[in-house]
């Protein structure tokens, strides 16, 4: 039969999420992949032409740094979109949602509560304390209802055996879910009958549950109709576009730290009928740059006295300042622990196996193991600073020795990750390539979690690097909102 | 709305303008002079220059007043702010900023007016077709003007947007004016008033309300007073205060830039020209800026910087340069 686009389609001896070891479709692609077999070449390139256009008019761009200048690209979308069962998802959803209310609870401990973790031994005090997140400034300041981690954005991988794995925690600023959102405004325009098939959660009300979760951390002083902005740090950053598509799914200004003023302890904008009170401060503003009274000196994105006004609790800043020690990458070896500790639960999400360098033990096995190993800096994010062994070169590999000897807590290591691989379209075929999941957990009145999220494809052959800064593209995910019915949908051999 | 998006619009506005009303008094300098020897042209520009406030600026440059320094010091010096080429990229910048707010298409004609002035040979123009070029500037001012009105709801950003474009208007008008009277050879010059009249586009809109004369004070009181015609100051002045109105609201009291407009536009109204063509007109012109340069600071006190910015501004508590960023050459 005519199969064109998967002709010699390898599943390379990973785990691919489309087709199982022996070759067969899993069930719940296989109404996708009967439509793409059947679509010819001019069909395919039309679709392709329309999710371009539809993707360039609407601006959707990210900002590369380290070049000379900023550099504006797309964020390519693969046309194929990934797909995960109902049943599958439930489970991970549930380990989300296990995992960031145990690090909503674990941030708590830290800032306004008796460090119960610390005077009972499961995290060591230094490791907390020398972690370049953690923000003395920010004990005492109480977020309502915990929600320190109010948008959590947890990267997930599988590995061999299918098995999802948590590769990294990102509770300080996560970016993405503008792409999520957009993803599928296009595939619903660029394929509708994809749709007809399957039923598949939507996503458009991130907005509501975004608003709705910020307007549950105003402090009580508020009152009914609290007054929330989205903080930015202008239009030649990275996420800009995704400030902008925030602040208009709620309905909210999008402010500079320039708008703001601070006064007896209250933050209010400026407007042209005067300061208006505001109430909740959805930033996409890293800690340092908050607040030149209590951090950099130097920085003009911030707003002087923030901090103090958070701490009278007359404003509430989310997600909370020093949420950065709980994505610090050698913490997040302790999360296993953490869910124990604080939920006595068994964690529903394993991590991946990871090494602390400072201890001596460890430390020594993976130098031995450095070309087998992937190294990363502990505070980075966006890819930035990891070295994987298998594919670096000599230099390279000395290079990470002498920095992680140099500096033993600021690394850690981990085994990689044999990712699982996705029909990702590469000219005219399917090929497999890499991908991970960062779904975004809400903490609102309860833990919430948008149905899929952000599917990350690393577009270079063989490349496991997934980040939009490093070359990746991404794809829309479907969450199937009940089981797939074999039926009918005929099988393709 | 945001005092920052409000300024920025308000600016956004008034560098429109100056480049259509510097481009318009180019045109009119430039071929009035064409017949002129070079005695007679140096000082023709440097009233031009003087009227729009840069010649100081033009003398730190050096070199004589020449209709090819001039033109080039006022259509692409990248260093002076108040060349065409400065106003539009300012322009660009302020609407940048507001970009999310306003209609996609006002942000695309005046970011396309930007890259094309960029992409143009503009030193070639000034040397072989001025005239072009000006025509140029001004159809695409007017293209702006037409895509906001056209496109924008009639809400407080469109307001802001009109008080800043026809406050400009208003103060360009004036120095139109000012330098067409210092520089008339006789008073009843015919030519000369025709072409000051076009320069405006005004001439035939004139032609209609005096039909036979061509008399000075008659030009005058038509770009002064005219109650149609839109780009006369009295029109403009009308027109920013109704704007004014509408953004306080009319049981509001009066603020205080309605208030300080409402003398300004009065004051001109009950003027009676031939009062003031002879001896006094100059410094009627001068005042008559002065007056609405004040209600533009008075609108950016009202509404872009309230009492208690300004109380932290003093006590030097904001950080570094983060001050409103259009700054106002020419016009502070």
């Amino acid at each position: 039969m005519a199969m064109n686009l998967f002709d010699d389609y390898d599943d390379g001896g990973f785990f691919d999420e489309v087709f199982d070891h022996e070759g067969n479709v899993r069930p719940h692609y296989r109404s996708l992949v009967k439509r793409f077999a059947e679509l010819t070449p001019e069909e395919l390139a039309r679709r392709v032409r329309l999710r371009d256009d539809s993707f360039r008019t609407q601006g959707i761009t990210f900002t590369v740094y380290g070049e000379e200048e900023g550099l504006e690209r797309t964020f390519p979308m693969d046309l194929f979109p990934r797909v995960i069962p109902h049943d599958e998802w439930t489970t991970v959803r549930d380990g989300l949602v296990q995992r960031v209310t145990a690090l909503n609870t674990f941030l708590d401990d830290l800032y306004v509560g008796e460090r119960a973790v610390i005077a009972d031994r499961i995290v060591p005090n230094w490791l907390v304390t020398s972690s370049s997140g953690f923000r003395r400034e920010a004990s005492g300041v109480h977020v309502p209802g915990n929600a320190r981690c109010l948008v959590a954005g947890i990267d997930l991988v599988r590995d061999a055996d299918g098995t999802y794995r948590v590769l990294e925690d990102n509770v300080r600023n996560p970016s993405g879910i503008s792409y999520v959102l957009e993803n599928r405004a296009s595939m619903t325009r660029v394929f509708p009958s994809a749709f007809a098939d399957l039923s598949v959660c939507s996503v458009s009300h991130y907005g509501t549950m975004l608003l709705d979760a910020l307007r549950n951390v105003a402090p009580p002083a508020a009152g009914d109709d609290p007054t929330v902005v989205v903080l930015t740090p202008g239009v030649y950053n990275a996420a800009y576009f995704e400030h902008v598509f925030l602040a208009r799914q709620m309905g909210v200004e999008l402010v500079e730290g320039r708008d703001l003023v601070v006064d007896e302890h209250v933050v209010a904008m400026r407007t042209t009928r005067g300061l208006q009170r505001v109430d909740v401060i959805y930033r996409r503003i890293d800690d340092e740059f908050l607040d030149p009274v209590a951090f950099r000196p130097d920085s003009s994105l911030g707003i002087p006295g923030l901090m103090a006004a958070a701490r009278g609790g007359n404003v509430t800043i989310a997600n909370a300042v020093g949420n950065g020690v709980a994505d610090d990458k050698a913490v997040y070896a302790y999360v296993p622990e953490l869910i124990r500790y604080y939920l006595g639960e068994e964690p529903i999400l394993a991590n991946v196996d990871s090494y602390l360098l400072w201890d001596d033990d460890q430390r020594a096995l993976v130098l031995e193991r450095l070309d087998e190993l992937v190294v990363k800096p502990v505070a980075e994010s966006g890819g930035y600073g990891v070295c994987i062994g298998p594919s670096a070169s000599d230099e390279e590999l000395d290079d990470v020795r002498r920095r992680v000897l140099a500096d033993p807590r600021n690394y850690v290591a981990q085994e990689v990750v044999a990712l699982s691989r996705h029909p990702t379209l590469v000219d005219d075929r399917f090929k497999g390539r890499h991908v991970d999941l960062r779904p975004f957990v809400l903490t609102g009145e309860r833990v919430d979690v948008v149905p899929g999220g952000l599917t990350r494809v690393a577009l270079r052959e063989g490349s496991l690097v997934v980040n939009s800064s490093q070359g990746g593209g991404s794809k829309d995910t479907w969450v199937l909102s009940d089981e797939v019915g074999g039926g009918d949908v005929e099988g393709l051999d | 709305m945001l005092a920052r998006h409000a300024e920025s619009l308000f600016w956004t506005g008034r560098y429109i303008e100056r480049a259509e009303s510097t481009a318009r008094m180019l045109d009119v300098t430039y071929h009035g002079l064409l017949e002129a020897n070079a005695y007679e042209a140096e000082p023709a520009w440097r009233e031009l220059l003087s009227v729009l406030r840069l010649d100081a600026d033009f003398r730190e440059r050096g070199g004589g007043a020449s209709a090819a320094s001039v033109s080039s010091f006022l259509v692409l010096d990248e260093e002076n702010g108040g060349s065409i080429i400065s106003a539009v990229e300012r322009a660009r910048e302020n609407i940048r900023s507001v970009r999310e707010l306003v209609p996609i298409e006002l942000w695309e004609a005046v970011n396309s007016f930007h890259l094309d002035l960029r992409a143009r040979n503009l030193r070639r123009d000034l040397d072989q077709q001025p005239y072009v070029l000006y025509k140029l500037v001004k159809q695409r001012c007017q293209l702006i003007a037409g895509v906001a009105s056209e496109t924008m709801p009639r809400e407080d950003g469109w307001r802001f947007l009109q008080i800043g474009w026809t406050l400009e208007r208003a103060e360009m008008a004036c120095r139109l004016l000012d330098v067409r009277y210092a520089a008339q050879p006789e008073l009843s010059d015919f030519h000369h008033w025709q072409s000051t009249l076009k320069s405006a586009s005004a001439f035939e809109a004139y032609r209609k309300a005096h039909r036979s004369s061509m008399d000075p004070s008659d030009v005058v009181a038509f770009l002064l007073l005219s109650r149609t015609f839109p780009r006369s100051v009295l029109f403009c002045l009308r027109r920013a205060e109704r704007e004014l109105g509408l953004l306080s609201g009319s049981d509001a009291p009066m603020t205080r830039p309605e208030r300080l407009l409402g003398r300004v536009r009065a004051d001109l109204e009950f003027t009676d020209v031939r009062d003031i063509v002879g001896g006094g007109l100059h410094s009627f012109l001068e005042r008559l800026q002065h007056a609405v340069r004040q209600v533009a600071e008075a609108v950016a006190l009202q509404y872009f910087r309230n009492s208690q910015e300004l109380l932290l501004t003093a006590l030097d508590f904001r950080p570094a340069g983060a001050g409103p960023a259009p700054s106002s050459p020419g016009v502070t």
